[in-house]
């Protein structure tokens, strides 16, 4: 490339001026972030806000207020940053009314930075550690979530500020086909599923020689148990944009959709303000940056059906029609979107694009394993202390994400299991603590890197029932075209429903298998082909949970419904005490001419209510199972 | 006019118009391979729902469906193997689970295409290890000329299809997952709908679910 | 469910409104749709009938997609609608216990309506809150931490809401 600046290098630069002034002048005063993305918002994070605001102008301060994104620290929101000239940047977490109005008087009036209640420090400094001092920090490693939760997501002034849209710049004065050959080189495996080469499919669209072609971000992010697409839209939605624009450019396409899950209506309204704000400054629609590039984005809101995630149910749906799959081949890079040639991708996956662009393939490839390079992004949820969002370098292990990131089990529990990729993964018991992660070792291990779910499991949860619960899901969700995936897993449910019952027979275990074996080589698309990994997963590691339910009525981990009994020890139970029979919906405890409260087994609906009033220093509520040791109890008891 | 390729098929060589699917090579052959959902005339947009028409083609590691998959010049193709007959009656199976059966009165008996599936591949009727997914829907008398029974459907979709092309299209595919269904609009009888009459419907279906009376 | 006359009238109305606005490609076909549903709370028979004109496509085809999505509901929806997570995280704090006990108190299933149409009851999967588990949400507002105890209290809350209403609307009368 020669020195001499293009036009779009030169209309560029001015939107890089424009936005260092904006971001700039940002710290010239107290700056407060309150982390406000959906899950910020659902602790509270709004009225934090309002709470702030009012006392900043009751007190006449100078200060800027912005809602910013999530940095992945769910656990501990509402969150809240402050950045005070002179001082560090500091995260506090847990922040309730009281605690939010105190940080404006103590600290930004006073001096008073209040570290006891500080998270962590943004920078390096003399007095508090930064979240890289924490054994989450050590692991962590943040490409497409290193700006969430620190910039204000409504103002491309603060993405461009921080190098956004510099790929796009770049990429601009280059061919389509050397942004293919570059991310082609990075080794970028889609983050959608499957992991399939990006470049390789986008090689593929760029060779159709027709007018019209499309590229679509798959935000339709199914899998129950994550959010990490909807937390990058909400956080960082310009980053989803400008991938997307380089993919447009890279294949030959003017225009572009975010399909985007229906349930995520914030998450709408900041990318349509995104897809304005780009608009505006020429970094989308007609002749972006001067040249003859054109691309025009636009949403289209799913309908809430979890197979419209898979691609050709996807284009379906937008084509209105059903969200049913159809046989591949063709893929949709071949024909697509009213039969165009059409590149769909995952949200994460086009987040990493504007990076790899900017920094090069090598840099990319430097983080990672060999064939999984770069990071992945997971929902770290279930019975680990802190859940949230993290991104790690592929490769780690099981045991990094749970015990280091997640900080262990909470309560002093003991680990049992951790599921990966949600319905259509797998559960992995301790032996698999060391697995790496990336695309290849989790398949290996009978698990899937899937959308990015992760639950981790103690001693409480049922295998049986667990795989009951993702086969649940997808039954419910299958679209019900093909034989396999209609009455397979059908057929499936309906023999795990018996086992958590207890009507269980010990065949029922091979027909199980049979079934699962059959669905996954018969079924039409992904969803039914993965559909059995959860039962295959559980049946392999925990068989012993499925023979105990069976053979003995008894679910070891005292969690199947039909297979346990409240039971109120009569030695514990303190006569005095009546929190348990306040606490029953259904009045189905009651006090005996002792005084002692006993369970009506008849009437009662276990929902452990009375367990949970049970004052800590009783601990009278115990769960039995099978349900018949109640009466043997009460037996021994005369 | 497509040219003509050759192709084996269990052994037999055959020939086939280039772009067909390997299902209607066989069939035009006289090789039998248990099918469902398939349409000639839709052959390039296959349906492929019944997962039935399984097959195995030297050199690739999985079983593919026929209906789905071109026949290619110098192709060996096996429908029958022990892995493929066990998937193709594991198919049969679920689909038998979720159909009334009645063959001693059905009025299909005998033209009956889930019949000649299980005497081919000597499959039994009622499957063993399954249970009965009966959903119990009511039947459908409204129309004196057609009787619907939604219990014996098998979701081909062929009467939907016939129903445009050659009816007056008030049939189609609703609702979602075991749940999904051959209907109407807002589910009414057949008797209060456009529909002419015209049978087309239960010409095609495989299963008896909709059935020609002679009124 | 038979609708009422003034039901059907908005119904079409509403439909050809909102239809007015887009023109007749077939892409457009959900998005309208959503915009019903969005403005009725449900997709009842006369407005798929007024878009399926529109977009000259087959009655029986709306249909098909106003099944075939969660989204879409074909009756009217309570007043007050409760909906359930049911995500990996709350089910596994007990969401089901959560479930039964809305179910319980609401005397409804999943999916229905009360006779009354105050409430109504369904299932999501996952509203991003699995650190707040269980969680129900209300109309918009997110409800962290369910307890069975919780359930009763929010009806409470609910039916004292009401009665003040009821109050005021006797006391403006
Ligand atoms: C049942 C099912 C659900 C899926 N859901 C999603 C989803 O929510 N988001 C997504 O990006 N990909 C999903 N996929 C994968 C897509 O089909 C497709 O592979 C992906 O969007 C490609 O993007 P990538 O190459 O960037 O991963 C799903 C696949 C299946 C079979
Ligand atoms: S005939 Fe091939 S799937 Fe039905
Ligand atoms: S599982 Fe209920 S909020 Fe995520």
């Amino acid at each position: 490339m020669s020195n001499k600046s293009t036009a779009a290098a030169t209309a560029f630069e001015q939107l890089k001026q424009k936005a260092a002034g904006t971001w700039n002048t940002l710290r010239d005063k107290p700056l407060i972030m309150v982390g406000a993305a959906t899950c910020g918002r659902a602790a509270g994070a709004q009225d934090i806000t309002k709470v702030i605001r009012d006392e900043l102008a009751s007190r006449q301060i100078e200060a800027t207020v912005i809602e910013v994104g999530c940095m992945g620290h769910c656990y501990a929101e509402p969150l809240v940053l402050i950045q005070k000239p002179d001082n560090p940047t500091i995260c506090y977490g847990y922040v309730s009314e009281g605690l939010a109005s105190m940080l404006v008087r103590e600290f930004i009036a006073g001096d008073d930075p209040c570290i006891e209640f500080a998270l962590a420090a943004m920078e390096v400094n003399d007095f508090i550690p930064t979240f890289e001092d924490f054994p989450r920090g050590m692991v962590e490693k943040k490409v497409v979530m290193q700006h969430c939760g620190i910039i204000d997501p409504e103002n491309i002034d603060h993405y461009i500020a921080n190098g956004g849209y510099e790929a796009l710049a770049k990429a601009i004065d280059k061919s389509g086909e050397e942004v293919v050959s570059e991310i082609k080189t990075s080794g970028l495996r889609g983050r959608g599923g499957a992991g399939f080469p990006t470049g390789v499919k986008w090689e593929t669209c760029r060779q159709f020689k027709e007018d019209v072609k499309y590229v679509i971000c798959n935000a339709d992010e199914g899998d129950p148990g994550a959010f990490m697409d909807r937390t990058l839209l909400e956080s960082n939605p310009h980053q989803v944009l400008e991938g997307l624009a380089l993919a447009a450019h890279a294949v030959g396409a003017s225009k572009g959709y975010l399909y985007i899950r229906a349930e995520y209506p914030l998450a709408v309204e900041r990318i349509k303000k995104a897809i304005n704000q780009a608009e505006e400054s020429g970094l989308l629609g007609e002749s972006i940056l001067g040249t003859d590039f054109n691309l025009t984005l636009e949403i289209f809101q799913g309908s809430g059906a979890f197979v419209c995630g898979e691609e050709t149910a996807l284009i379906a749906s937008m084509e209105g029609e059903p969200g049913i799959p159809r046989h591949r081949p063709p893929f949709p890079a071949e024909a697509g979107l009213w039969g165009k040639p059409t590149v769909i991708n995952n949200v994460k996956t086009l987040s990493y694009i504007p990076h790899i662009i900017r920094k090069g393939a090598d840099w990319f490839r430097e983080t990672g394993t060999p064939d999984s390079p770069g990071t992945a992004v997971f929902a770290l949820a279930g019975k680990v202390i802190n859940t949230g969002l993290v991104e790690v370098p592929m490769g780690v292990t099981l045991s990094q994400l749970v015990y280091d990131v997640g900080s262990g089990i909470d309560g002093g529990k003991q680990f049992k299991a951790v599921q990966i990729g949600g319905p259509s993964g797998g559960c992995l018991p301790e032996s698999f603590l060391e697995t790496a992660i990336d695309f290849d070792s989790l398949n290996q291990a009978g698990a899937m890197m899937g959308s990015g779910g992760m639950v981790v499991m103690d001693e409480d949860d049922c295998m049986v029932e667990i795989a009951r619960y993702f086969l649940d899901f997808t039954q419910n969700e299958s679209c019900g075209k093909c034989t396999f995936c209609r009455l397979g897993t059908k057929q499936m449910l309906e023999i795990l429903e018996r086992i958590t019952k207890g009507e269980g027979a010990l065949e029922d275990i091979d027909t199980l298998l049979n079934l699962a074996k059959n669905v996954k080589t018969g079924s039409l698309c992904n969803l039914g082909k993965t559909a059995p990994n959860p039962v295959l997963s559980t049946l392999k590691h925990f068989r012993n949970e499925y023979e105990a339910h069976i053979t003995e009525g008894r679910c070891p981990s005292l969690m199947c419904l039909n297979l346990i009994a409240y039971y109120i020890l009569p030695d514990k139970c303190e006569r005095s005490c009546d929190a348990c029979i306040g606490s029953c919906p259904v009045e189905s405890i009651f006090s005996n001419e002792d005084r002692i409260k006993v369970v009506d087994q008849e009437k009662c609906v276990k929902c452990k209510s009375c367990m949970d009033a049970c004052p800590p220093q009783y601990s009278a509520v115990v769960k039995l199972s099978p349900p018949e040791l109640v009466q043997e109890k009460e037996n021994d008891n005369g | 006019m497509g040219k003509k390729i050759n192709l084996t098929i269990d052994g037999k060589k055959i020939q086939a118009m280039e772009g067909d699917k390997i299902l209607w090579a066989a069939l035009e052959n006289d090789i039998y391979i248990p099918h469902l959902c398939a349409m000639k005339e839709q052959q390039q947009s296959p349906f492929a729902g019944c997962r039935l028409c399984f097959i195995e083609i030297e050199g690739k590691p999985r079983p593919v469906a026929a209906c789905t998959e071109p026949a290619l010049e110098g192709m060996v193709v096996n429908t029958r193997s022990e892995s493929i007959d066990r998937l193709v009656e594991a198919g049969f199976n679920l689909i038998m689970s979720n159909h009334h059966i009645d063959c001693k009165i059905c009025a299909a008996s005998g033209a009956c295409e889930l019949q000649k599936i299980a005497k081919e591949r000597k499959i039994r009727l009622k499957p063993k290890k399954l249970v009965q997914l009966d959903r119990n829907l009511p039947k459908d008398h409204s129309k004196d000329c057609i009787i619907y029974d939604p219990n014996k459907c098998v979701l081909c979709g062929r009467c939907v299809t016939a129903c445009r092309t050659e009816g007056t299209a008030v049939l189609g595919l609703a609702y979602r997952g075991f749940e999904r269904m051959v209907t109407t609009f807002g589910d009414i009888p057949l008797g209060e709908t456009d529909c002419s009459g015209c049978g087309s419907c239960a010409n095609v279906c495989p299963a008896g679910a909709l059935i020609e009376t002679d009124n | 469910m038979k609708l009422t006359n003034e039901e059907k009238t908005a119904a079409i109305e509403t439909s050809q409104r909102i239809l007015s606005n887009y023109n007749q490609e077939k892409g457009s076909l959900i998005p309208t749709l959503q915009q019903i549903q969005n403005e009725l709370g449900y997709v009842p028979s006369p407005a798929m009938e007024v878009v399926a004109d529109h977009f000259n496509v087959m009655k029986v085809d709306v249909y098909s997609i106003v099944t075939f999505y969660n989204q879409f509901r074909l009756t009217p929806p309570g007043k007050n609608q409760v909906k359930v997570c049911m995500g990996t995280a709350c089910h596994m704090r007990g969401g089901n216990i959560i479930m039964d006990s809305w179910k319980r108190r609401l005397e409804i299933d999943c999916g229905e309506t009360s006779e009354d149409r105050e409430f109504s009851l369904d299932r999501v999967a996952c509203v991003g809150c699995c650190t707040q588990a269980p969680v129900t949400v209300i109309n918009e507002e997110i409800h962290a931490k369910v307890t069975p105890t919780r359930v009763e209290g929010l009806l409470y809350a609910y039916q004292l809401d009401k009665d003040k209403e009821n109050k005021k609307a006797g006391e403006d009368n």
